[in-house]
């Protein structure tokens, strides 16, 4: 065999040197979609991969990422290490994963494999083809490790159904059919820079090192392994807009609003994470609030916007609402999940008094003024025998979907409620942020699928809960308050019959 | 600002508009000062309804979701920003409440 | 769980690596090895790695804490993630830092 070459000289032989320039076909009919946003390009091969990965090594350490995957799961699954997990209510955090999570790495597997064609570049078409690829084991990996839980547990089945109907599902997917619907280059600063580079380690990284201490260890390491994959996604995130800045000065500000956008658009969904973090591990780990200042508010803040200033990028617009909202975002976003999981393929319950003491601790100015009280109060309606719901549809926000249980800003008591009337038609924001982007291109969010407004209209099942259940694939056991479930009962007979030591 | 498309036409309906409801609309309702639910509500009510059957079939069922509600104990009506003396036997129409109007009260 | 660091300090690059092999252990010793002024937190499943300005993985301090050849692409087997930007990733070494 012959001698390897340096690394460098690989990834440009195996890269770079297999591109050509189009001479029969007019540019512009190959590559269609690269002008219409305002972008200007001049050199396509300025645009540089750190990473340097060729298809061999991509393969090889792809494969030994999985082999390492698979030994664990086939471990867990071996020695019945659901048993061990810290309680069966932090499974519901992984339906919420499977059902809100795993559909958008499919979506974004597709979307890269449309970059991977339609992109000029060889450099970034290739950086595409091996994110699609990593994001089509993301898929599958979750799925597989995740079925391990679907066989003695509810929830876990219907995801894929389920995400494209599902009301508090509608958040993660319209923002992803957001980016998926706009142009090559916002999708980039959408997803690979404001999503994967700014926020994904707020998803991930808490979460999974949540996922280990609770004894998933499955989780873990698939969360850990697709993870590794994603420091190349946000290399080509970073990239990405290096390149465009550097490419013409005219795409500055197109880009700075395009990250104004997607850092509120990517902050909204993130808060389904800060509910899962504070609230849906039973072991507790890291505040969402210590999570955002760590991986958010020291690394991106202090640490790529003042290198991002060298282009005249400043941080994103509403950052200052998001930091505002750190002590009280994950309190606001549970306590809809507790009061609407009548109609979610999951269940909530009161938090044990050691997490009522932990957030307190961990939120000393606002939990126990503010959140405390209600958990009191939904206690108390349950020793009554009863338990706390909503009965009725929620005002839902046009641009995040998330119903309005957002404040105003510095005021944790009064709900913010905002509108822009849109060709005659009024429509609602839950914040600053979300009817800001809805005045950039009214056009586009006025075609919002607005589950609650959808039911109404009756294209969900039918008029009553049970119908709307069914049509979303929600079964009986599924949904509600977890003391008492079906998971609850079996993870108590469970763990009765186990043997002493177990 | 409009949106960047690759068609020269990006004209599309609202998924939400009001001819989608026939002769009802959605109407949103909040209770100020009240942590306990969540969010305002969001109902489908016709527009020939007259404000007490819209307040003892919609607004008090759906208040009393928090059991320190008590039925008529709602006040101080604001219609939309405005201050608002709601009339029990006229119609939600008459009243000026249109598609996607918020209604807020307090107790 | 150790305080969340001061905001006001200067810029830092960090990576976080999985804590699952001994692998991992022998890059970690590398990379405090190389970078003196590293801070290094463990947390469940993870080891967190921050240090001022630039921060560097030297081949060959990791061969020689691992006792066998290693490859910089095997860096991806346990990065879990990063801040900075890759400056460097060739076949000696892999230097993040801030461009500006």
């Amino acid at each position: 065999m012959a001698k390897k070459l340096p690394l460098k000289q690989r990834y440009a032989a195996l890269t770079r040197d297999v591109h050509w320039e189009p001479s029969y076909v007019d540019p512009e009919k190959v590559f269609p979609y690269t002008s219409f946003e305002g972008i200007k390009i001049h050199d396509w091969s300025k645009w540089e991969d750190p990473f340097r990965l060729t298809v061999d090594a991509y393969h090889k350490y792809q494969a030994e990422k999985d082999k390492r995957l698979y030994a664990v799961l086939d471990g867990f699954a071996q020695s019945q290490g659901h048993l061990t997990l810290s309680d069966a209510r932090y499974l519901n955090a992984m339906k919420l994963f499977i059902q809100g999570v795993t559909p958008l790495e499919y979506a974004a597997h597709r979307h890269f494999a449309f970059l991977a064609r339609y992109l000029n570049g060889a450099g970034p078409r290739f950086a595409a083809l091996c994110q699609s690829i990593d994001e089509l084991r993301h898929t599958q990996t979750e799925i597989h490790t995740l079925s391990i839980y679907n066989k003695y547990y509810p929830g876990f089945h219907n995801w894929n159904r389920m995400h494209d109907r599902v009301w508090y599902l509608s958040v993660p997917k319209s923002f992803f059919d957001d980016a998926i619907s706009a142009g090559p280059f916002e999708f980039l600063i959408a997803i690979s820079f404001s999503f994967e580079y700014l926020l994904t380690n707020l998803l991930f990284v808490p979460f999974m090192s949540g996922a280990s201490f609770n004894g998933d260890l499955p989780s873990m390491t698939f969360g850990f392994s697709a993870q590794s994959d994603e420091s190349r996604h946000m290399t080509l995130g970073l990239e990405a807009i290096k390149f465009l800045l550097e490419q013409d000065e005219g795409n500055v500000p197109i880009i700075q609003d395009w990250i104004d956008k997607w850092f509120w658009r990517g902050y909204r969904v993130a808060a389904l994470v800060a509910a899962m973090t504070d609230y849906m591990l039973p072991k507790k780990f890291m505040s969402w609030k210590e999570a955002f200042e760590l991986y958010f508010e020291e690394q991106m803040l202090g640490g790529l916007f003042p290198d991002l200033a060298f282009y005249g990028i400043k941080p994103p617009r509403h950052v200052e609402h998001a930091i505002g909202e750190k002590d009280i975002l994950s309190h606001q976003v549970y306590w809809v999940l507790y009061q609407f999981s009548f109609a979610a393929s999951f269940t909530t319950t009161v938090p044990e008094p050691y997490e009522l003491d932990w957030l307190s601790s961990q939120y000393p100015d606002t939990f126990d003024r503010f959140y405390r009280p209600l958990w009191d109060k939904a206690r108390k309606i349950q020793e009554n025998g009863g338990r706390f719901f909503f009965k009725g549809l929620p005002q839902l926000c046009q641009t995040c979907q998330i119903p309005m249980a957002f404040t105003e800003p510095g005021d944790p008591t009064t709900i913010c409620q905002r509108h822009t009337v849109y060709n005659g038609e009024r429509f609602d924001f839950c914040s600053d942020g979300c009817q800001w982007v809805f005045e950039r291109e009214p056009e586009k969010y006025v075609q919002a699928w607005m589950p609650v407004h959808q039911i109404y209209q009756g294209n969900c099942g039918g008029p009553s809960v049970p119908e709307v259940l069914a049509w979303y694939g929600i079964q009986e056991g599924d949904n509600g308050e977890y003391l008492g479930s079906v998971e609850h009962t079996n993870w108590q007979r469970w763990h009765a019959t186990a043997p002493v030591g177990s | 600002m409009p949106v960047r498309a690759i068609t020269d036409t990006y004209v599309f309906p609202s998924s939400s508009r009001q001819e989608l409801y026939g002769d009802d609309q959605l109407v949103h309702v909040l209770w100020r000062g009240n942590m306990t639910l969540c969010a305002a509500a969001c109902f489908r009510a016709p527009k020939a309804m007259t404000w007490s059957a819209f307040l003892t079939e919609m607004v008090e069922p759906w208040a009393g979701s928090d059991p320190d509600y008590v039925p008529g104990s709602a006040r101080d009506w604001v219609l939309d920003g405005r201050p608002f003396t709601p009339e029990p036997d006229r119609t939600l129409a008459e009243l000026g409440v249109g598609h996607k109007s918020l209604i807020e009260f307090w107790v | 769980m150790t305080a969340t660091p001061a905001q006001q300090r200067p810029r830092t690059v960090g990576v976080d690596l999985q804590q699952n092999s001994e692998d991992t252990r022998a890059i970690v010793a590398a990379i405090e090895r190389d970078n003196p002024e590293a801070v290094v937190r463990h947390m469940p499943g993870l080891v967190k790695i921050q240090t001022p300005g630039r921060l560097v993985v030297r081949r060959e301090t990791v061969e020689e804490l691992l006792g066998r050849p290693w490859e910089t692409h095997e860096f991806q087997l346990a990065i879990v993630t990063y801040y900075g930007h890759v400056d460097e990733w060739d076949d000696d070494e892999i230097v993040i830092k801030w461009s500006h």
